[in-house]
């Protein structure tokens, strides 16, 4: 089996948004929706810091599809649209996505995001990889683990673009990836581990 | 001559609203679920808050008429044709806000291609259809001069019981069995939606049944009204005993439940809950306790419209108070997704979940809730013995816009 992943350095990160940049070219993601985020914890700007001065810190969290082992998005899904592939992303199959967004509900990362309209695109052309399926409205869509990239075999264009190079892909079913040697030597922890969701995405400092 | 005049009227505005919704929906389609006030961070609104709503109403109906065979109780025999009838309308309703709801409805046919049957909305559309297909036959036996109908009656309300008492769980589940969300992921969601279903269900019966009265179509005597009102007194306290429980188990450890319920006590959703709990609880639950009250029919009235008004602003809490905070939290939030956020800039972002129905989803939601009543008139003119023209329509519509 493969269970393709990703560990985020979190000392690493400096909050940049170049992956969230990068995402939104790669996955021709439209305007007023982003599949990556980064962000500022425990504040209410995006520039803002935690604590009063002189006592004060950031702290950054990309946040995107987690690539659950236990998706919650996939059990309610009621066309099977969602799904985990043999390589262990969650996929969604726009053709069979029905617009319900039960998925949206049950999803605790607010990682999926809608197409209320026909999407909007500035620059005014599909900029994303040419391979990457253009989605209409009515469909829910989030993060593929760069299902197109990473079936060339390159990795994710998050990944790729990181300044900080912050992030590490791999597969978690290969003890001798790197992913797999952080996880196992770093103590990387996954978001809302009370979820039971089962992360593939992990974080570690 | 005058009523006839009245009912014609009545029926054209509610023909007229039926129309306007259509073509509110129309423009939906065409425009995208834009035209509403979802947005990624608050992803159902006024459509499921409906469906919610309509599945609770048509139990009330189906419940009374087939108690009346299960548990022979005669006197609820008499009312079983106009109450299930009723149950038949909401049941219908609740179907079509689930479809008003879908962002890709041209695919919908997936769901029986391809079901999950591991999703509880793939349960719903079964239980749903079930439930629609029950109460027809149930209507065609009842109106069925043929003899043993009634024998069939007897039959089918054994079915009719346990599959009402589903429909009404399995709504809930859509929301009780989702993790990610405080104040939905509860077991008692399930008999709290059961028990709002019949004490909603009840009031709108009973609200029905005066409508029918006053327009001569169909005679429900007063002592039946007034021991339906008792039924519904009962349903109140437990309904409220639920909330209690629920409220108690929420707050106590002061926990991620405490922040939670204080959004819906002194937050964005708190005119919902006390609403709810004053009005659709603690009045009603008072006139109808006392027998002498009960027999007051202005009183059992506004008791009924009271308990219908407070389940309405019951779902609406229950549904957009979970959404309001975001388990992962930061700036700059979620990405809403909506038109304003297609502009880009700030407005593209949201730290907390925040939704207000558009004209759209109104215009919507009024249109469906006059057909239903439309339909309700058309078919209580049709199956029901009697002649007078008829005016309930007015009083359906009333219950449902308070």
């Amino acid at each position: 089996m493969t269970r393709l992943a990703i560990a985020i350095n979190l000392d690493r990160c400096t909050g940049c948004n170049t992956c969230a940049m990068a995402c939104k070219m790669q996955n021709n993601v439209p305007m007023g929706m982003a599949w990556n985020r980064v962000l500022n914890e425990d504040c209410e700007f995006e520039v803002g810091v935690q604590g009063t001065y002189p006592h004060v810190s950031r702290s950054h969290l990309p946040v995107a599809c987690q690539h659950c082992e236990n998706p919650a998005c996939l059990r309610v899904c009621p066309t099977g649209a969602t799904y985990k592939d043999d390589k262990g992303r969650v996929e969604i199959d726009y053709e069979k996505c029905i617009g319900c967004r039960m998925c949206m509900a049950a999803c605790p990362y607010n990682a999926r995001v809608f197409n209320w309209n026909e999407p909007v695109r500035d620059p005014d052309f599909n900029y994303g990889d040419k391979d990457v399926p253009v989605r209409g409205k009515g469909v829910v869509e989030k993060c593929t683990l760069c299902k197109e990239r990473t079936d060339r075999g390159d990795e994710p264009m998050c990944v790729k673009c990181c300044l900080a190079k912050a992030r590490i892909f791999g597969d978690l079913d290969d003890p001798e990836s790197e992913v797999s040697r952080v996880v196992r030597e770093r103590n990387a922890t996954a978001l809302l581990p009370e979820q039971g969701t089962r992360p593939q995405v992990r974080y570690f400092n | 001559m005058q009523t006839s005049t009245k009912a014609k009227a009545a029926m054209g505005v509610l023909g007229t609203l039926t129309i306007a919704g259509v073509a509110a929906w129309i423009y939906q389609l065409a425009n995208g679920l834009g035209v509403t006030g979802m947005s990624n961070g608050t992803s159902w609104g006024l459509y499921i808050t409906m469906f919610m709503f309509f599945v609770g109403l048509s139990a009330g109906g189906l419940i009374v008429a087939s108690s009346a065979s299960v548990f022979h109780v005669a006197d609820y025999k008499k009312v079983a044709l106009p109450a299930v009838i009723l149950s038949t309308v909401c049941i219908c309703c609740a179907g079509m806000f689930v479809l008003i709801d879908l962002g890709g409805i041209q695919r919908v046919w997936r769901i029986i291609t391809g079901p999950n049957p591991l999703s509880p909305l793939f349960w719903d559309i079964c239980v749903i259809t079930l439930y629609l297909a029950i109460n027809v036959v149930y209507l065609a036996f009842m109106t069925s001069k043929k003899p043993g109908a009634a024998d069939k009656v007897a039959v089918v309300s054994r079915f009719a019981l346990p599959v009402a008492i589903l429909v009404h769980s399995v709504t809930a589940w859509i929301f009780g069995l989702e993790m990610a969300r405080e104040g939905w992921y509860s077991a008692i969601m399930a008999p709290l939606f059961v028990v709002s279903a019949m004490d909603s269900g009840l009031a709108l019966l009973i609200l029905s049944l005066m409508g029918l009265n006053k327009s001569g179509r169909f005679k429900t005597d007063k002592k039946l009204l007034s021991n339906l009102a008792g039924l519904l007194a009962v349903c109140i306290a437990v309904d409220a005993f639920l909330v209690g429980c629920e409220v108690l188990t929420m707050a106590y450890p002061g926990a991620a439940g405490a922040e939670t319920l204080a959004i819906m006590a002194t937050g964005a959703t708190a005119p919902f809950f006390w609403f709810e709990i004053v009005i659709g609880l603690l009045i009603p639950f008072c006139i109808l306790v006392f027998t002498k009250n009960r027999a007051r029919m202005g009183l059992v009235a506004a008791a009924s419209v009271c308990v219908v008004a407070g389940v309405f602003f019951k779902r609406v809490w229950l549904l957009l108070t979970s959404f309001v905070e975001l388990n992962v939290a930061g700036a700059p939030g979620v990405s809403l997704g909506t038109t304003a956020a297609q502009q880009g800039g700030a407005g593209m972002w949201a730290l907390a979940g925040s939704y207000a129905p558009t004209w759209v989803e109104i215009v919507v939601a009024i249109g469906v809730v006059s057909l239903g009543a439309l339909a309700f008139v058309m078919l209580a003119q049709k199956l029901l013995p009697g002649g007078a023209p008829k005016r309930e329509a007015v009083n359906v519509a009333a219950g449902e816009a308070a």
